[in-house]
């Protein structure tokens, strides 16, 4: 059953329509990415998740019941702009937050104190807020998302301003959190990332849905299968057979566009014989690629 | 409520935890204390000396009687006024010169000239360095325009006692009616200072906690605090808990300092050197002023809630705010007039207005007496207000709090307030 079920919502703002029937699931155990550039309604769609905002119209169903107040403990929620009480005790800040989410004090107390010391930070649980780096700052913001053990997670543009160490940091908590079995949504405009980390996606531009699914089979329905082939010999047996549909030749390589359901391998056992094969590369149109060619249609 | 209460508890624990705080809680007292006591330790410690004056009396019939009016003497015994009578010759103007010389060394401290024609209506004349000295201007004026009429009455034929009898003159006493019966007799300083000091702690704490709500929750949107407190809590419950915080900080402060009051009521005459008739207020006062600060800061607070929200800035937000600061500043400036007419028909339609009761209901009761009824009245128009503006702000602080950059125009809050 899915953690996370979206129904056909909409959101207006007078005549702008921020998110126009909009629909997907997130099930446990999966990552799954809303994709699209600033202002497609990412921020829109996640804030009426959290019920921050009301959609016009459509439903949200968590855990099987219509979003309400009460299931925003379960949530861990790492909004796009984030702030902290900056003359508050590192301690004290992660024990609001946690309490907040309906833990106990003594709970957040140690939860806050596990996550500390897991992320090093151990020894700054006395300072206060402003007297830690910008870094440090953004740890805090994730140890105070997870730190109550939520069944879902919902990241909006996590990796915004992010400091490269700490990047990686929460691509590997997104993933550990996944093998634990926690539903993860995330939003971002970096599609890269989205490729690296998704099982499923969305792409929304302008509020309207471009695509959605598994993000394999959408690498494979909408970008082309080509092969990158450095070769010495003579480069005409890469025409020579009934599985390519396209042979681009250049001097030291082709560009070598293959049929529907073939694969390079079965290429390069049909002319290696023939040519001596130096490198290959497959090269997939990437989710960038497939985003701009599908939303600057519209 | 669980998240309320978390709100409401850090809140609590950031403010009174402060510095600022515990300096002003304790400040505050200690200054409305000296307020009471330094004026009239000043007049204790005020060092005596005795006043020389020389006088001159080209009438002639004046200056033989004044040492007899001027005969008290100071606390240690010795006489208050050192007179010099100056015997008119035929150059006064060089008598005067001399003397105005002396007063300008100070060797004598006044110099009173009585004309020839004094009988007749003629001015008293009077040198000194410190002529805005009242007490001994009027004195001399009395003295002299007493001696004056007792001439002109001896003249018209009246005798010495029969003039005594005729021009005595009427003292007064003013004695206040308190609501259980009890006279004390109280003057319009006492009436002032009592009230204006309840007054001014009103009026600057609900500005200082008001303005503090306003600008907490323009930090948290500009930090974009809010944003993470969203994700667990609804804007209703975060705006309650912050006003209830907010609240309970300044409640503490009212607690502390009206056991502070009462123990000037009960102790006060004991460790104050001088009597504490400032402090001569009953313990129910102090009561209503927990009361009437409660209502009060729930109204302003929230009212300060709503302009918090629209606004991205301090200086906005303050601007934004006048119209409510104004609100409470109208009370202060009527102080005295309400110190004079407290029963007035315009003090007791504004002590039903919501937006002035809090402080001037309040006045009401400290210096008249004002019904059960009156005042019930005016308590229950003001929690209704309250619960309305509650309301109303609640719709415009969901909105206005995720609403960054521009500041929303009165047309577009109104759509909020509607949705």
């Amino acid at each position: 059953m899915p953690v996370l079920e979206i129904n056909n919502i909409v959101k207006k703002y007078g005549e702008y329509t921020a998110v126009n029937d909009v629909s997907f699931d997130v099930s446990e155990g999966h990552i799954y990415g809303i994709l699209g550039p600033n202002g497609a309604g990412k921020t829109t769609t996640i804030r009426m998740i959290m019920n921050i905002i009301a959609p016009d119209s459509g439903s949200i169903k968590l855990f099987g019941q219509t979003m309400n107040d009460s299931l925003k403990s379960r949530i861990g929620y790492l909004p796009e702009e984030r702030g902290l009480y900056q003359k508050m005790k590192v301690i004290d800040m992660l024990v609001f937050l946690g309490e907040l989410h309906g833990m106990k004090t003594a709970a957040a107390k140690e939860s806050a104190v596990f996550w500390l010391e897991k992320m090093q930070l151990g020894e700054k649980s006395q300072n206060n807020i402003d007297e830690l780096s910008k870094g440090m700052q953004q740890k805090i913001q994730i140890i105070g998302t997870i730190m109550h053990d939520p069944d879902l997670i919902i990241l909006d543009e996590p990796f915004s301003g992010l400091d490269p160490v700490n990047v990686n940091l929460i691509k590997n908590l997104m993933m550990d959190m996944r093998d634990k079995g926690k539903a993860i949504m995330f939003s971002t405009h970096m599609m890269d990332a989205a490729e690296k980390l998704c099982n499923e996606i969305l792409m929304i531009n302008k509020g309207n849905k471009v695509l959605d699914g598994k993000l394999n089979e959408i690498l494979s329905e909408y970008g082309k299968n080509s092969v990158h082939i450095e070769f010495h010999g003579d480069g005409k047996v890469f025409n020579q057979n009934d599985i390519v549909t396209k042979v681009d030749h250049y001097p030291n390589y082709v560009e070598v566009e293959m049929k529907e359901g073939h694969s390079p391998s079965q290429l390069i056992k049909k002319v290696i014989d023939t040519v001596e094969i130096t490198a290959i590369q497959s090269s997939k149109s990437s989710l960038n690629e497939i985003f701009i060619s599908l939303a600057g249609g519209n | 409520m669980d998240k309320i209460l978390t709100i409401i508890k850090r809140e609590y624990k950031e403010a009174v935890f402060k510095k600022s705080f515990i300096i002003m809680t304790l400040l505050t007292p200690i200054i409305m204390i000296a307020m009471g006591i330094v004026p009239s330790l000043l007049v204790r410690m005020d060092i005596e000396e005795p006043t020389v004056l020389s006088i001159l009396d080209e009438s002639g019939i004046i200056a033989d009687k004044m040492p007899e009016a001027l005969d008290d003497s100071l606390k240690d015994g010795t006489p208050r006024f050192i007179i010099n009578i100056l015997q008119p010759n035929s150059d006064t103007d060089q008598i005067i010169e001399a003397q105005k010389e002396n007063v300008n060394s100070e060797t004598i401290d006044g110099f009173l000239v009585i004309p020839k024609d004094i009988v007749e209506g003629d001015d008293l004349k009077y040198y000194s360095k410190n002529v805005a000295n009242f007490d001994l201007n009027r004195r001399l004026q009395k003295i002299v325009s007493t001696i004056t009429i007792d001439h002109r009455l001896q003249n018209s034929g009246f005798d010495h006692e029969v003039i005594n009898e005729l021009t005595k003159s009427v003292g007064i006493k003013t004695i206040k009616i308190t609501k259980e019966g009890e006279e004390s007799e109280r003057g319009f300083i006492d009436e002032f200072f009592s009230t204006f000091i309840f007054v001014l702690i009103l009026y600057v704490t609900l500005i200082m906690y008001g303005m503090s709500i306003m600008r907490s929750i323009i930090q948290e949107k500009t930090t974009r605090i809010i944003e993470v407190l969203l994700s667990s809590a609804n804007p209703f419950q975060i705006m309650a808990g912050k006003i209830l915080g907010q609240g309970s900080v300044g409640l503490t402060q009212y607690v502390i300092w009206v056991l502070f009051g009462f123990i000037l009521i009960f102790f006060g005459a004991r460790m104050m050197p001088v009597s504490a008739d400032a402090f001569s207020f009953s313990p129910e006062i102090l009561l209503y002023f927990i009361l009437f600060y409660l209502l009060g800061y729930f109204l302003f607070s929230t009212m300060y809630t709503g302009v918090g929200a629209i606004t991205n800035t301090d200086q906005e937000a303050q601007q934004a705010a006048t119209p409510i600061t104004f609100m409470l500043i109208i009370p202060l400036i009527l102080i005295s007039f309400m110190v004079k007419n407290p029963d007035s028909t315009i003090v007791q339609v504004l002590s039903y207005i919501p937006f002035f009761s809090p402080i001037i209901m309040f006045a009401r009761i400290n210096l008249s007496t004002p019904s059960m009824i009156e005042i019930w009245t005016s308590v229950l128009i003001l929690i209704a207000t309250i619960v309305l503006m509650i309301l109303l702000v609640a719709k415009i602080y969901r909105v206005g709090i995720l609403m960054y950059g521009k500041r929303p125009t009165l047309p577009e809050i109104m759509k909020w307030i509607r949705l």
